[in-house]
This record gives structure tokens, sequence and C-alpha cells, in this order.
């Protein structure tokens, strides 16, 4: 096709849009959201037992706010970087808190700290915990996708990166306020896991059919 | 980052290669070229509430651009003109995204390079697994392609003489001239169910004529 008769056939066909809010107004929105999600979660579980005791500790607080702040800088990152005109600089922006949330977690493992309730680390406790989290983290991880399906066109690698990194934030910070054990190390595993099994698949997948694909552009197959 | 963006943009509308008359004459100085971006962002915001127009005009003007944008990337003219397409094809589905407080060169630049790139990935990949036709090739694909379908026509012209008038007449109207089970009723005054049962006897007995051509 030509590109002037292209031309022509956009411009006929292009209805008045909506256009979007400005980054920051929506990442805040999805926030609000996402806190109304975690109040929810927290007032049918309950807030965990000795929460008020666990906040005393200097290293659950900073563990709990350093997720918090990592899951809204994320956000505000996924927002900002997703349209076409903004620097990837802002895929930086959560960075310093993540590094705090990770080495919290790290001397967690490290010095074995968590008090573990006995008997808590069961299959029904874990499972319990898996089926939490995904209560949580689907809701948050649809409807960032439904915001931002436009990024499938741009930068969609470091989109979906990010955006799996906010929501397995806000799911930490959630979890670690209703959830009896600590579970940031499944949470990460969960998003940021099944973020890299699509994009592996989606690589290879996508590999695989540019190859078929080939047979498409020759008009002939080889 | 938006700034280097922006000055980019001017850098490339300055080289003033085939940006055509419009941005030629408009890209000679920096005021020039802020003015024009002005002028697209007005444009698009216009075309963000639906004015066809302006959309045209907007894309009318920046193709050139692109153009030139393009070139930076890519040296076949097929794959420019492709990647212009590309990226005129994303404008239009992301167009929404556009904020008209904000410059539209960034804006574009941003989607340009993308779209760029992607093609520049694609035909690295291309390269990879193809080797380019040479005439020794050609040749011989010709030669043996055009004695084979002369066979061929002879064969088919000589099965379709033996068929009897209706099947005959089905085929020609369906299969050759291509036209509807409707059109071709119309024209032949015979029910639909008819011409149906009529190619389908027309095509087993081409078949059965043809193979046994072939056994010969």
């Amino acid at each position: 096709m030509d590109t002037s008769d292209l031309i022509r056939s956009l411009a006929t066909n292009a209805p008045a849009v909506k256009r979007l809010r400005p980054p920051l107004v929506r990442a805040l929105g999805w926030l609000l959201l996402a806190a109304v999600i975690m109040g929810l979660m927290t007032i049918s579980h309950g807030v965990r037992p000795q929460f008020a005791e666990r906040m005393q500790d200097a290293v659950f607080a900073i563990n709990m706010i350093s997720s918090l702040l990592t899951g809204i800088l994320a956000t505000i990152a996924t927002f900002f970087v997703s349209l076409p005109d903004r620097s990837r600089g802002w895929l930086l922006l959560p960075a310093p808190p993540l590094i705090v949330w990770l080495s919290t977690i790290g001397y967690q493992c490290f010095a074995g700290w968590v008090p573990v309730p006995p008997g808590a680390i069961t299959v029904e406790a874990a499972s319990g915990c898996l089926a939490t989290l995904v209560l949580t983290s689907l809701p948050l991880s649809l409807l960032m996708l439904a915001m931002l399906r436009y990024a499938a066109a741009l930068r969609p690698t470091s989109v979906i990166l990010m955006g799996s990194l906010a929501v397995s934030a806000i799911t930490a910070t959630a979890l670690s306020m209703f959830h009896p054990l600590d579970a940031t190390a499944m949470v990460l595993g969960w998003n940021l896991g099944t973020a890299v099994l699509f994009l592996g698949g989606a690589a290879i997948f996508s590999r695989k059919m540019s190859q078929a694909g080939g047979v498409r552009d020759d008009g002939a197959p080889r | 980052m938006e700034h280097d963006r922006r000055r980019r943009l001017t850098l490339v509308a300055t080289e003033g290669e085939a940006t055509g008359e419009d941005a030629k004459s408009a890209s000679r100085s920096p005021e020039a070229a802020a003015s024009r971006d002005l002028d697209w962002s007005i444009l698009m915001a216009r075309a963000q509430d639906g004015d066809n127009v302006a959309y045209l005009r907007l894309l009318q003007e920046i193709a050139p651009y692109l153009r030139s944008l393009v070139r930076r990337w890519h040296k076949d003219p097929w794959d420019i003109e492709d990647t212009v397409q590309d990226i005129l094809l994303t404008l239009h589905t992301i167009r929404h995204t556009y904020d008209p407080a904000r410059p539209f060169g960034p804006w574009l630049v941003g989607i340009a390079n993308r779209r760029a790139i992607d093609r520049l990935r694609r035909r690295g990949r291309q390269v990879l697994r193809e080797a380019p036709l040479t005439v020794e090739h050609e040749a011989t694909i010709v030669a043996s392609d055009s004695r084979d379908d002369a066979l061929d026509k002879d064969g088919l012209t000589e099965a379709l003489g033996g068929l009897p008038p209706i099947q005959r007449t089905a085929i020609d109207l369906l299969k050759l001239r291509e036209m509807s089970l409707k059109e071709a009723s119309e024209a032949t005054g015979l029910s639909i169910a008819s011409l149906k049962m009529a190619t389908h006897r027309a095509l087993r007995n081409l078949r059965s004529l043809l193979s046994d051509r072939r056994d010969w």
C-alpha cells in the first residue's frame, strides 16, 4: 500500500479519542485501588498477630516501608516509562528503596530472624499463602495490564518488568500486614517469576513465529 | 533526555533531506522548528478531538520528516517506506497517549525510533536465515516453471473442452471468472443448487481427465 493512501485511510478513520490523564494521576488512581484491595484483604483476614510489636522492630519496619515505597515509585515509573516521550531514566526511580528492601530480605534470610510460629510452615499454610497472594496480586496485575495495553507497541519489556515489580512490592506490603508468615520471597517469585516466564516464552515463541513468518513474507514456502 | 530529543528533531529537520516544502522552509532556524512543532501539537490536539482534516494535514506533513528520520537507520528504500508506514500505524493506534500540553516532537521521535529499531532487528534475523537469490536460481526456476505452466494450461483447456456444456459453463463462470453463485445463477438462469452440482461434477471429471493424461 502506498504511504499516501495509508495516510488518507487513517485520516478518514480517526474518530475522536479520549486523552490519557497525566501519568502521575493514573499511577495514583492505580495505587488508590491497590490501597482499597489491601484494606479489604486486611479486614477480611484481620491484622496479623503481634503487628504492633513487629512494627517496633527496626528491620521489620524498614522492610515494610521500603517495600511500600518500592511499590509506589515503581508504579509511578511504570506509568511514565510507558509513554513514548518520557525518558527511560524513570526506570531507576524505585532503585533506592528496592535495594533497601532486598537487603532487608537478605538480612532476614541470613540471620534467620523471623520467629516462625510452631507448625506454621506446612503445605496447607504455604498453599493458603499462595492463594492469598494470587487473590491480592491478580486484580492489580489485570488492572495495570488494562491501563497500559497501549505500551505493547512501545517498550513492552521494561513496562512489564517495572509493573511486575510494582505489583510485587504492593502485594508484599499487604501480605506482611495480615499474613502470619513473611512471604516476600514467594511474592517476588510469583510476580517477577511469572513476568520473566512470560517474557522468556515470548522471546522463544516470537523467534519461532518470525521464522514461520518468513514463509508469509516471501509469499512462498521454503 | 527530552532536551536531547528536541535537539535531534531540530538537527534532523535542518538537514532538510526530502522533508517536503513546508518542512524545508520551516526548519531553517530553531525558532521556525519550534513553531512547526507547535503547529503539529495543535494539529494533533485537533485530531484527537476528531478533526479529520487536521489529522490528514498532520500525517501528510510528518511523513517526509519521518522518512528523513528513518533514513538514519535504514538504507533500503522499501525498508524506509515500510518503517514510515509502521510509525504512522503506531501513531494512529496510540494517538490518545499524546498530551497536547507537551511538545509533539519528542513523542513522535519516541515512536519513530522504536519502530525503526524493531525493523532493524527483524532485518537482522532475516539476514541470518536467508540467502540472496542469485541469477542462476531465477533462471532455473523460471525455465522449469514456464514449461510446466504451458503444459498445464494446454492440458486444462483440452480437458475443459471435453466437459458437457453445463459443467463447462459452471467452471467458466464460477472458477475462471470468479463470479458468485448468485451472479452465475442470474447469468445462466440455472438454480444455485444445479450450479453447485455441475461444478462438483465438473471438478470430478476434470480430476479424472487430467490424472489420465498424466498417466500417458
